[in-house]
């Protein structure tokens, strides 16, 4: 492909080059031609006047001479006509002193007496004798006695001699030079020269190299053929030109010279004169131009070529980045759908193994249907591989969804503590099925609700944790791991720092490049036995970026992986609830110093003084020393696992110490339920879940504060709602009487709405501020949920704006979007769960 | 023959239902009411009918219902029958329907011999 374009291309380019030197030439030519018609016109103008001096000069000269021999026979005295030798003698003189030759008489009979002088003999006596006749005065050409050519000047007189011949005129004879002198014809200076020759062609004056007898024969011998017309052609046309007495004018080519002829009658005479200039000086000058007009041509040719070239040049270049970028491209999309096509290929084998287990296992079940033990293993086998099928089958509709850009954040209240503890609480069983250590630490929280996406970002945890169980070998330990700190984007945001360390297997430098690739898993032995997609590390930066955070891994094969996910999220309104204990000392025993130190600053800011120490030896002592001064802490938290001595172990030997007065808590990660008993047992008085929140502080300690405080607590969310009055739209009667009965025990005041349009009617004919909110049910008759909230927040009323909570039986993501599409403010899911409602409520009233 | 035999009968969860409404007498006052609702009867009509949307909606209901009283069999029954209907009819709706109709029956059967048995 890309030769093709090159050859293309070379070929144009040659192309329109030589199509531009042919044009150039061309007008280059044209130009020259039409320079040298210009010249000839000019020179045929030129010659022409030359000419037509040159014969006014001759007629002038003829004239006079013509008429001094008319004078001359007129003026004869009268005493001298009838004496023939006194005639003869003034005659004589009188011609000799006008400086003719020679004189004849000419006789009727066509013979001629010589005067004096040689006596120049016509050489053709006819025309004379024709122009005789006529009583013309003309010259001729004659040969003297000496063999030279003479002109002779006939003037018809008629005359009776004494000797009694009749004189039919008088001839005067002048050398042939006296007319090529006075004509100047044969000035060396001159750029033209000129011949005067009869109508036969031969010389009456013969000038410059002319030494043929007749210019005819010279046309012959010496023109070349020029532009096709050959010498024989030429003196055709000088012939005929003769003949007609015309004027002829053309140009012809001499001893390789372009000369102009010129060719004119002579007055007085039977002669042509023909002129000739030679191109010489005027044609170098023509050719000069000429050959600089085609320079010129040439040189803006090439100046084009030039420009062109580089054009070309360019557009070659870009077409060679367009063909490598389009090849990159190809090889990118390539690429792309082989991955595909591979992961397609491992997704099959992926979603085939559990499958596989699925009909497998329903075989087996079938075929022991009887054998409930048997089928209840099964079954439990089936629901596993359909949860890992399940799973697989989520990530590949979430990869869809964002390689398709469907997928959306939303911004809600999130409280960092749920979102731990749900967390916590599903890794839990996980890890303890692969027996793995688990910890979670959270430090420095100074903003426990912050807004965002919840469920995306427990993704994102959850996509690590699983990650890290998964490559963590039996025995291995992962850690969990969430910081806060000032964000860079402004006082209204938090950064969060999440951490997730493993001791697993960790990853090579060339994978971990990848690793946020879409279907990209390591290709080796040590990850074939795992099952997934491989699109989980894809997704979670997918929804980091979204977020506008970043997402960082460091890892060493053998050792473990690190990932780091950083986010800006916004803080959220802190609800003013003054969390105060009363003014405590406490203890704090945890094997991670960080954790004891954070715990300490939250444990302060609601009000106890902590002191912490690392393990439970000198958690002992210090308990010890405190109890000798009757200064007891007023609470022990202790770690389950502790380095030597353990958690239990340690409350035990604290309980020896202290008796039962002081209040032991075990703070733990895990699922503690196995152990409750022996710690329990131990002395243990309570538990609480990492990590340790401000609020899991306050509200793991608030029991042992005395009772009272306790149950006011419980009540005052509930006291907050009372008197508060609900629009309730729910069209079966005994959904809305549980409704009732559930909200009505919180003190709320119910109304009830049978479908949307009673709904709508209800709140439009309430008074401003009734309702306080609307529960509104999606599938109603008449009109449904979605239609009364667009027609509510249509309204235009100052309070339409209030809350609407969607309640129903459907909890896809794609309705609870809907009902936000349409302007409701929350959505609960039925069965209706009085705490889930109370805290959405709570929210928006 | 008390509530949670009831429960058990018509398979629900008695647990579940009495930790969200939290006393016993709700919990009665609700079960008996059940036969008063009359979602099954749209259902059975809106099916003979062929009006699916209807069918749907009634569907949809009986499950709202029984979410609210932890009926967990006629529950999922409901469910996926008004998966089935939620876009218009599909092949299996017929069948989930006559499920539903089973189911229904089997809970009623219970509550109607709770109602007996406490008479």
């Amino acid at each position: 492909m890309r030769n093709r374009i090159a050859h293309f291309l070379t070929a144009s380019l040659i192309t329109v080059s030589i199509f531009c030197v042919i044009v150039f030439a061309a007008l280059g030519l044209y130009l020259n031609k039409k320079n040298s018609a210009t010249i000839n016109q000019v020179g045929t103008i030129y010659m022409a006047s030359m000419n037509e001096r040159i014969s006014k000069h001759f007629e002038t000269m003829t004239d006079l001479r013509l008429a001094q021999i008319r004078t001359l026979a007129e003026t004869i005295p009268a005493a001298k006509r009838n004496d023939a030798a006194a005639l003869k003698t003034w005659l004589t003189e009188s011609a000799q002193a006008r400086g003719f030759d020679s004189l004849s008489y000419y006789y009727e009979d066509g013979s001629m007496e010589v005067l004096y002088g040689g006596g120049g003999q016509f050489l053709d006596s006819e025309p004379f004798a024709a122009s005789l006749k006529e009583g013309e005065d003309k010259v001729y050409v004659g040969r003297n006695p000496a063999g030279d050519l003479v002109v002779l000047m006939g003037v018809p007189f008629r005359m009776e001699l004494p000797n009694g011949r009749i004189c039919a005129a008088l001839v005067g004879e002048l050398p042939v030079s006296y007319i090529s002198d006075t004509l100047s014809l044969e000035d060396e200076d001159s750029l033209v020269y000129s011949f005067v020759i009869r109508k036969d062609g031969s010389f009456v004056i013969r000038s410059f190299d002319a030494f043929r007898n007749s210019y005819f024969e010279r046309v012959l011998a010496i023109y070349e053929e020029l532009d096709g017309k050959e010498p024989e052609d030429y003196l055709a046309e000088i012939k005929a030109a003769i003949a007609s007495g015309e004027d002829y004018s053309t140009i012809f080519r001499m001893y390789g010279d372009r000369r102009h002829l010129y060719c004119s009658s002579l007055p007085n005479s039977e002669w042509y004169l023909v002129t000739v200039m030679p191109y010489g000086v005027l044609n170098e000058a023509v050719e000069d131009m000429g050959v600089q007009s085609l320079a010129a041509a040439m040189c803006c040719c090439a100046a084009i070529l030039l420009v062109l070239l580089a054009v070309f040049l360019k557009y070659f270049r870009m077409n060679r980045e367009q063909m490598t970028e389009l090849e990159e491209a190809r090889r990118e999309a390539e690429e792309a759908s082989r991955s595909k096509s591979e992961f397609l290929s491992n997704m099959s084998h992926d979603i085939r193994t559990p499958m596989n287990a699925i009909v497998g296992m329903t075989a087996i079940a079938s075929a022991n249907i009887n054998d409930s033990q048997q089928v209840q293993n099964c079954l439990k086998k089936i629901t596993l591989s359909s949860k890992h099928l399940l799973g697989l089958i989520n990530d590949v509709l979430d990869m869809s969804k964002i390689e398709s850009g469907k997928m959306t954040l939303n911004t809600e209240l999130i409280s960092l503590r749920e979102i731990m503890d749900s967390i916590v609480s599903i890794v839990q069983p996980q890890v303890k099925a692969k027996n793995q250590r688990f910890n979670v630490f959270i430090y420095d929280i100074s903003s426990e609700n912050v807004r965002g996406d919840s469920v995306r970002l427990n993704q994102i945890m959850l996509n690590l944790l699983s990650n890290a169980i998964k490559f963590t070998p039996e025995g291995g330990s992962i850690e969990l791991a969430l910081h806060e700190e000032k964000s860079p984007k402004g006082d209204d945001r938090v950064r969060i720092r999440i951490r997730v360390k493993d001791t697993g297997i960790g990853m090579s430098e060339e994978f971990r490049k990848h690793i946020f690739e879409s279907f990209t898993r390591e290709d080796s032995k040590r990850v074939h036995k795992i099952e997934g997609t491989g699109l989980g590390m894809a997704i979670t930066k997918y929804i980091v970026d979204a977020m506008g955070g970043e997402i960082t891994v460091a890892s060493q094969q053998g050792k473990g992986t690190e990932f780091q996910v950083v986010l800006d999220l916004e803080r959220a309104e802190e609800r003013e609830e003054d969390m105060i204990l009363p003014d405590w000392t406490m203890l704090v025993v945890d094997d991670d110093q960080q954790l004891c130190e954070s715990t300490v600053a939250s444990l302060k800011s609601i009000g106890i003084r902590a002191e912490w120490t690392l393990d439970g030896e000198s958690a002992v002592k210090m308990v010890t020393q405190h109890h000798k001064i009757h200064n007891d802490y007023h609470v022990i938290l202790l770690d389950w696992k502790l380095p030597g001595m353990d958690g239990v172990k340690t409350a035990r030997e604290l309980r020896r110490q202290l008796g039962d007065d002081v209040p032991i808590l075990l703070m733990s990660a895990y699922d503690w339920s196995e152990i409750e008993e022996e710690a329990r047992d131990a002395g243990i008085s309570g538990f609480l879940a990492k990590p340790l929140f401000r609020s899991t502080l306050f509200y793991g300690l608030l029991p042992y504060t005395g009772g009272e405080e306790e149950t006011e607590r419980e009540k005052k969310p509930a006291a907050d709602l009372s008197g508060r009055r609900l629009l309730v739209a729910e069209d079966n009667e005994l959904n809305w009487e549980i409704s009732r009965e559930l909200l009505g025990s919180m003190g709320l005041e119910l109304e009830w709405a049978e479908n949307g349009q009673i709904c709508l009617d209800m709140f439009q004919q309430s008074p401003s501020g009734y309702y306080d909110a609307i529960l509104m049910d999606i599938r109603m008759p008449v009109m449904n949920g979605y239609e009364a909230a667009d027609a509510i927040r249509a309204l235009d009323r100052p309070d339409a704006g209030l809350p609407i909570v969607a309640m129903t039986a459907d909890a896809f993501s794609e309705d609870i979007q809907r009902c936000l599409e349409h302007g409701m403010n929350a959505h609960v899911a039925k069965p209706v769960d009085i705490k889930e409602l109370a805290a959405v409520l709570e929210r928006y009233l | 023959m008390t509530l949670q035999d009831c429960y058990t009968a018509l398979g629900g969860d008695y647990a579940d239902v009495s930790a969200r409404l939290r006393s016993d007498r709700l919990v009665r006052k609700f079960v008996l009411k059940f036969l008063e609702d009359k979602s099954c009867d749209l259902l059975r009509t809106s099916m003979a009918e062929k009006n699916y949307e209807e069918a749907f909606r009634a569907a949809h209901t009986i499950k709202g219902v029984c979410q609210n009283l932890s009926f967990t069999r006629l529950g999922e029954s409901s469910s996926r029958l008004s998966d089935a209907l939620r876009h218009g009819w599909t092949p299996e709706a017929d069948g989930l329907a006559q499920q539903v109709e089973a189911d229904y029956l089997v809970t009623a059967e219970a509550i109607r011999a709770y109602q007996e048995a406490e008479e």
